[in-house]
This record gives C-alpha cells, structure tokens and sequence, in this order.
C-alpha cells in the first residue's frame, strides 16, 4: 500500500480536489467535486481490486443533497425490547439465505427488512444468472465462494422447492484470429481458476446449438455450468423456510440508530421498537455502508450502480434456450455493460442489464436509453431480437464496493457484527457457499449453540398447476375446487394456487406479494386481465373492502373506494 | 358423449353469435367460456350505443348481450362457464380440446372449432412508458372492470392516453362518477375513436382532446404522482422541449387492442400482419382446416355488430364443415389499406356474396376502394371519407371476376374520379 502514489493517482483523477488519507487502514478520500461522478472516478482511481484495504468516500458533491432512506409508514412498538441472538438486516438474498442455514441452530434469529416483501431491491431486480465464474479471477472473494455457490444450486433449489435449469451460457466471438488468444484465456481459467468445465467450441457447433444466433460468429466460449433460477422465488423460499424452521421475519421494519458500547452493539432501534441482538448481521444492500456507520465499522463504501432489464414474451423465449452474451474485442474493456439474453425459468427471455452509476440508492425508475442500448447490443449476438416483443422492465440498484469485491468478514471496530457487504453480481449465485460462512462466523462469535434437532431443510413449492399433467391436475382439483379455476389466463394461475400464496408462512397479501409468488399478472396482459380479480380475492381473504389492498407499499392505493350508491357488482 | 361437431371457444358476442348459427344449422355445439358469465367484455360496457346496425336500437353491453344470450338458451346450446381450455390437440378427424374447471379436467372432441378469443389491451411497457412503477396506472378495460363490475373507483384526478373508444367512453364514465378527466391525449395527429364518441363522451363533457402528444414517462413510488406529456413529431417521436409535467393519480391507457390469438398459434394458425388475427377465407376458415376465427380475435372491429356478424358466417361455415381440398387465391393489401378480412378467397366455395371488411391507413376525403384482378379493374366504390378507427364493410360478388388459383387480387384505395 503506498498511499504516496494513490495520492498521486486520485489528484489525477480529480484535477487536484481530491485527497487520500491512510486511516484505520481505509484509504479515506475527501475533498469536494462537482458532480457525484467525478466523485466515484476519483475513489475508484484510488482502489485497488480486491484489496481488503478499502475506500472510504467522505468526497462531498456541490449542491448535492442525498436523498433519505425511504423509511416505512409503520411505526409501532411491536419489537421493543426483544432480546434476539441474531439480528439479520436486510431481506434479500443474502439475508434471507443467512437466515435459513443459521435456523439450523437453536437460536433465536429475528430478521428485518424495511420494505414490505423479500427482495424488493438488488435480489428481486436482477437477471436471475447462476454464474460460471468465467471473468473471476483467483484471489477475490467473488472467486472464492462462485465456485462453491455454482455447485450447492442444484442442492438448494431442490431443497427450497424452487426451480433451478442448468443451461449453459455461450460467450460469442466474430473474431477468428482471436481464437488462440481466448483459449488460452480458457486454459488458464480451467488450470489456474479451476472454472473447470469452460470449453472453446466451433461456430458451427453453437449454431447447432443455438440456430438463431447471428451466423456471423467464429466459435464462442461455453460454460456448461451456468444456470438460471427465478431470484426473487430463490429469496422467498430462503425466508420461507427459515421461517418454517422458527426465525422471526419483520417486514417494514427499517433500522434507524444503534447504540455502541466499548465496540459493541448494545442496541438497535427501529421503527417497530428498540431491539437488543447479541449479534448483528449486516446484509442491508445498497444501505451496508450506512449500517456499518451505525455500527462505528465504516470502513468501506458502497457506490450504486443501477442496471436495467428487459422481459420478452413467451413467444420470444422460443428462439433461444440458454445465456449468450458477445466479446467484441475491438470495444474496450470494463464491465460487462451490455448485458446479455438468457432464457428464463419461466420460458420469457431477458434482455439485460446494462451499468449506469448513480447517487441514488432507491431510484429504480427506467429510462429508454437503457433499454436502447442494450437491445442495439444484443441484437448482435441475436438477430430476431425485437423490442415488439417487450412485455415489461425494470431497474435495480448494485451495492458494489469501490474494489468491486464482497465483504464477508466480521467487524473491524466493533465485536457483536458481522457484514456481508459490497454484494453485487454474482452475489445470487455465491449466496447459497457466503450463507454458510457466515452461519459458522456467527456461530462462533456467539460461543455455544445448540443444533436445532427439529429443522427441516426442505420447503415444499406451491403446486404449478399448468405444469401437471390433465391427470394430475384433476387430483388435485378434486382435493381443492379452487385448484379448478384460472384467474391469469396468460400464465394459467389458478384462485387456489394465489390463496395457498396468501397461506404461505410469510403473508404479503399484496398484488406485488400475490404476483411475485404465483405470478398472476407476470405475463403478456400484464395483469389487464386478472389484477381486479386478484384484488377482489385478497380483500375476501383479509376480510377487508377492497380499497384496503394495496399494489405494494402503504400508499399503493388501488381503488378509492365504492361508486354512487353502487353495490359490489357480480 | 364429449363429441361435438362444433366448439366454439370464447362466450362474448363473437363466440355466441357462432354457436347459435351452428346450432341452428343443425350441428351439435358446445360453447366453452373461462369467465362465470356468458357475455364477454360486453359485461363491463354499460354504456350504450350497441347493436344500431343489427337492431336499429341503441342497446347497452348487458342488454346486446342479453338478447344473444336469451337465444343461446332458449335453443337449448351446451356451455361450460368458467372453464379454461389448456390445450387443443389435432387428431385425424377433429381436434380434442382439454379444459380445466372446478369439477377437474375433461377432454372435449370436435370436427370444427371457432376461436372467438376476443382481444387484449396493450399496456403502458408496449407503448414505452419508463419512469417508476406506482400504483394508478390501468388500461381502460381494467379501470372499466373497477368501476362497472365490481363498483370501485380507480381515479380521482386522471389522465387518459390514447383516444380508442374504450379511453373516451371511460373519460364520461369518469366523470360522471366524479373523477376529474384532465384531459385525453393522443399520439396521432387524428383521434382513434369513432366520431360519436369525440363528442358524446369528450365535447359534451368539456374534456380536452390533445392530439400528437403522448405520456412518456410516469411518477411515484406508491401511488402515481403525476405525468410527463410531451408533443410528438409525425413519426410519434417526442420533441425535445415540449415535455411538461401534469400532476394525477391515475393514468388510464388506451392505446390499442392485440387480436388474442395464443390457442391460434398452436395449431399452426398463420398471422396476418395487418389485423394481427389469423389469415382466413371467405368462411372465416384459417390455414388450418377445420378452424375457424372471428370477432376481435380475427380482427379488431368497430362496431359488436359485425362482431356478431363475424360469429354468423363462422359458426355457420363450420357447421357445414366437411374437410375437402381447398384451392385458395390471396388477397394484396395495395396502398390505403391498413387491414383486411378476408385475406384468401376459397374458390371450391361460394363467392358471389362475400363480405370484406377493410380499414384505411390514413384520414382521406373522396376516396374509390378499388379491387383488380391480375392489373384489371374489377370493382370500385366510391367513400366520401375514409378513417383509419373506422372499418368499412361491403359485399363483394367474386363470381364475375374470372377468378383462377393464381389470379392476383388486389385491393387499394385511390381518389375517387
């Protein structure tokens, strides 16, 4: 580390309004800029990939005023004073899966996430790839636990109940004389990484494989062990079952302020009441760094980037059956900000996503220019790709660290946390291997614990009726009638199948929370068709007028209540 | 015992105006319906002004439908309500067609099938809409749901994209429930609904009709906040300086309906690009032998009357369906025609009397519909105006035009002489 030259580096990058201090072992960066993006150039300028020496941003930004957290419209007492062994911040992947593996202690696990549902952010607003590892090298964290994570999907899925299709992804070259070069690039990745099953193959094979590529490619890159997996579904089913096996989920429950102690966590306030954990889990996304503050353990910082994905008709998820993405050499390098297409669990095709930095950590709304250019991209790798085919998209927002690396490690300066930090891609896929290491990090910081002799690891899915056979449906129906009725015609979702949604061991009785589980409303009518429908039974089931359900949030009001002297028609 | 010579699949005015032709024409018929009700989208549309052609009365939904309806049972025809078919499978003497219900599943035979699948609405991700995904954005038909079938209101203060009939007739519906209509907004530079319903549903409310502006973007976390508007160019393309934000809480799209044609496409129907519905002979019979299309899933009308109109010719043509070779001459959509119905003629069958509905592609005064033969005129007529929202509906006798597999027929509008 020579901060000398970092200085050096960063004064570049900043034209001399930046500096860079070494302390606590952070390299601390501050001065003041005019634009948040010349901010992140400069704190980039002064990482270093990987390291475990990190930047801090205490960069200030004219005229920028950072927009706060957007907090609950809950606020009650329902937690105050609970005394839990671990508290988990955030519901999303991360979370939620950390939840899950420590459910097989007997402890007493209280999660809390401040938005209404599991993976309402990063986890839910993703591509769903179950990464291969190709770019990663040996020596991050990344590496470390893809490997891993890629091998346990298949396992875990199994166990949650969540579908899981090892697809294999193609990476396309047009290059011929680049060949070489790129299979030794594979070879050094298959012997030094160990990203073992990475293969060169021909043009003409890929096309057998794949007819609708572009015929203008020379060979690509297969990783067979890529997959896909429904994020948000994987998320759920995570909570679900950690809660099947006796933790404790708080949903709109956002953290505000801790107390500290002689490095310690005493206690942790909320907008539900004040809780006293032995132990913290740091899992907040984009929200981490300001967790980490709380804790008197700031030694990173987040900058978000937001990405966009687009979602075809079923009709286009025909025309390609696994993840493709294209190399152009002659572009320069960086991210991978053109994204790819993958063919969904759910036969749609995703289109996505592209990196744009923002110093909005909740700003998910889309642009045009998003989808423009990822669509110009990979119509490259596949010609009949159409933006006619769109049925809808969405933006998330990636909480990467400035060394583009996780955290996984407990606190620096405080003893009672531990983060799991800086996750952005692959961190779907590693979850599942960084559950498990900080299940055993808690574990020990706890001291003794019991194994919870009672937990079971397997969830049992809610049935998908349109994948049964006419046999096994007719079973089923006979058990339950509402098995019988359809109220999403596109995606075939029966009333039964959204009332076992309402019935699940964590009740989001939301249209968003009803969608995210059984999908009425994720195909081509985008709800047109069944969203009253679904409306009306969710009121029936909470017993409740219809203008009490929501979209999502507190104030996703749907309806405003009954018309003149109308009665409730049908 | 589950064997019929006709299905009809769809119970809205298309589906039912088939099944009680085919049953008068002595087929045995079963009509299957995913909905509880019979009636279709007829349901929700308590306004009036159907059935002026077919009845010269001004009929609203429920009571257009309730006259089919009425005949329906009182010839005794079989139907299965909230039933939904899952697949349809080609058999060498028919089809078998699977559905799903609350009893379970059950397998259902025929020799001919009609599709009456009706149509959906496009939605605000099909019309590029970015921005945030609050609450308050419905398509016209879903904000009709709300407020006519189930009583609950969806706006107070709204804005309506897109000009289709069903964005005009929900801006009076609205407004009569209390709702403030800020305006309707239309891409184009010429509105998409029939004329009447310019002035019965906006003039005579005072709301504001903006053409060659369109929603770009929305706002909101929760519930919608507001708009963005923006003028458009003539190729619908926003122009940069004209953006302004309207504050609302809802917005109610209105902005096209896609023929639904998803059972269709299993069964190897082909697409017609112009109506988005299936290409079909003057019997309304797709490529496919023994499948036969009509109302809005073959074509979006104007009008429920040639909807029913529609249901007629195939539910008769499929009662008297008996599968024999077909020789099949193409219609050519030539300049001015946006879409057309029929797209083939089937010479084997009759074709002094076939009746052709075809919308322009553009507003044009004093217009002739030509058709030729091989470069010969065979046909005109002359429109004092053509609209592109408003379909045109003529008997055409074929018989005298010297017709052969082969011939190239087509049809085109030209200023008239």
């Amino acid at each position: 580390m020579n901060i000398a030259k970092i200085r050096k580096k960063v004064a570049e990058a900043s034209r001399g309004r930046v500096n860079a201090e070494l302390k606590n072992n952070c390299i601390v960066l501050s001065g003041c800029v005019d634009s948040w993006d010349e901010a992140v150039e400069a704190c980039s300028a002064a990482a270093t990939p990987y390291s475990k020496i990190h930047v801090v941003n205490d960069v200030t930004v004219k005229n920028f005023i950072e927009k706060p957290m957007r907090m609950p419209a809950l606020s009650d007492t329902a937690l105050d004073g609970e005394k839990p062994d671990v508290l988990i911040i955030g519901g999303g992947i991360s979370g939620a899966s950390i939840a899950r593996e420590l459910s097989k202690w007997k402890l007493s696990i209280l999660l809390v996430e401040k938005e209404p549902d599991f993976a309402m952010q990063a986890s839910g607003r993703n591509d769903g790839e179950v990464h291969p590892g190709i770019d990663l090298s040996k020596g991050s964290l990344k590496h470390y636990y893809i490997r891993k994570g890629n091998k346990m999907y298949g396992d875990v899925c199994k166990e949650l109940g969540v579908e899981f299709r090892r697809v294999g992804q193609y990476v396309c070259f047009n290059e011929a004389w680049a060949k070489p070069v790129i299979a030794l690039y594979v070879w050094k990745r298959k012997h030094i990484d160990k990203i073992e099953d990475s293969e060169i193959i021909s043009g003409k094979e890929l096309h057998r494989r794949e007819p609708s590529f572009n015929g203008s490619f020379k060979f690509a890159i297969s990783n067979p062990s890529t997959g896909c997996v429904c994020p948000y579904g994987l998320t759920i089913a995570y909570a679900e079952n950690a809660v099947m096996n006796g933790a404790e989920v708080m949903l709109n429950t956002a953290v505000t302020d801790m107390q500290v102690e002689n490095g310690r966590i005493v206690s942790v306030a909320t907008n539900r009441g004040t809780v006293f954990p032995r132990i913290v889990i740091n899992a907040a996304g984009v929200f981490s760094e300001e967790i980490a503050k709380m804790a008197n353990d700031r030694f990173f910082s987040i900058h978000p980037r937001r990405g966009t994905n687009s979602i075809l008709d079923k009709k286009a998820g025909r025309y390609m059956h696994s993840v493709a993405s294209i190399k152009e050499l002659a572009s320069s390098g960086g991210h991978t900000k053109g994204g790819g297409i993958l063919h969904t669990v759910h036969d749609n095709l995703l289109i996505g996503p592209d990196a744009v930095e923002t110093s909005e950590k909740e700003n998910v709304a889309t642009n045009p220019e998003s989808i423009e250019k990822v669509f110009t991209r990979q119509k490259k790798t596949m010609p009949a790709l159409s933006e006619r085919d769109i049925i809808t998209y969405f933006t998330g927002v990636r909480a990467p660290t400035f060394e583009e690396d996780f955290i996984i490690e407990k606190g620096r300066n405080c003893q009672n946390i531990i983060h799991c930090a800086g996750i952005q891609s692959p961190g779907l896929t590693t979850a599942p291997a960084v559950a498990l290491d900080v299940e055993k990090m808690a574990v020990e910081m706890l001291g003794a614990a019991e194994k919870n002799t009672e937990f079971n690891p397997v969830r049992k899915p809610i049935p998908a009726l349109r994948d049964m056979s006419d046999e096994e449906r007719a079973k089923i129906i006979a058990e339950n009638p509402d098995y019988g009725e359809i109220v999403c015609r596109c995606e075939e979702i029966s009333k039964g199948e959204i009332l076992d949604a309402l019935n699940s061991p964590v009740c989001v009785p939301t249209l968003d929370g009803v969608k995210k589980r059984v999908r009425p409303g994720m195909g081509r009518c985008q709800g047109g068709f069944c969203s009253p429908l679904v409306t009306k039974i969710i009121a029936e089931f909470l017993g409740k007028p219809v203008e009490e359900v929501r979209k999502n949030y507190d104030g996703s009001v749907i309806t405003y209540g009954t018309n003149k002297g109308g009665t409730a028609g049908e | 015992m589950n064997n019929y010579n006709v299905i009809v699949i769809g119970g809205g005015p298309a589906g039912l105006a088939a099944a009680i032709q085919a049953k008068k024409d002595c087929a045995s018929v079963l009509l299957i319906e995913r909905e509880n009700r019979l009636g279709g989208i007829l349901k929700q549309c308590i306004h009036d002004g159907f059935g002026l052609v077919r009845f010269e009365e001004k009929l609203s939904g429920p009571e257009y439908a309730g006259r089919f309806i009425d005949e329906f049972n009182s010839l005794g025809i079989e139907s299965l309500t909230l039933s939904f078919v899952t697949k349809i499978e080609k058999k060498t003497d028919g089809f078998a067609i699977h559905i799903v219900n609350r009893g379970g599943t059950a397998v259902y035979t025929c020799s001919a099938i009609v599709l009456a699948t009706g149509c959906r609405e496009r939605t605000a991700k099909q019309v590029f809409i970015h921005g945030t995904r609050p609450s308050g954005v419905f398509t016209a038909g879903t904000a009709q749901h709300y407020i006519n079938l189930m009583g609950e209101i969806p706006a107070k203060k709204c804005v309506i994209l897109g000009s289709g009939d069903i964005g005009l007739i929900m801006a009076r519906r609205l407004t009569l429930e209390g709702c403030e209509v800020l305006g309707v907004y239309e891409a184009k530079p010429t509105p998409s609904g029939l004329t009447r319903n310019i002035h019965q549903c906006l003039n005579d409310y005072g709301i504001p009709l903006y053409l060659s502006h369109t929603v770009t973007r929305v706002f909101g976390d929760e519930r919608l906040e507001a708009v963005e508007i923006s003028q458009v160019d003539e190729k619908m393309r926003p122009i940069d300086g004209t953006r302004k934000t309207v504050e609302c809480d809802a917005l109610i799209l209105s902005v096209g309906l896609i023929p639904e044609n998803e059972l269709a496409e299993t069964l190897g129907v082909q697409m017609d690009s112009g109506t988005k519905g299936p290409l079909c002979d003057q019997n309304l019979m797709t490529n496919v032998d023994g499948v036969f299309s009509c109302g809005n899933a073959l074509h979006v009308n104007d009008l429920v009357d040639y909807v029913s109109e529609s249901g007629e010719t195939a539910g008769a043509a499929a009662a008297a369906y008996i599968k024999t070779g077909r020789k099949t001459v193409r219609f050519e959509r030539g300049s001015g025609i946006m879409s057309l119905v029929p797209q083939m003629l089937n010479l084997e069958k009759g074709i002094d009397n076939v009746t052709v509905y075809f919308r322009s592609d553009e507003v044009a005064n004093n217009r002739s519909l030509k058709i030729s033969v091989d470069g010969e005129e065979k046909f005109r007529k002359k429109y004092a105006f053509l609209r592109p929202p408003e379909m045109e509906r003529l008997v055409v006798d074929f018989s005298a035009f010297n017709l052969k597999p082969g011939s190239r027929i087509v049809f085109e509008t030209e200023a008239a002489k």
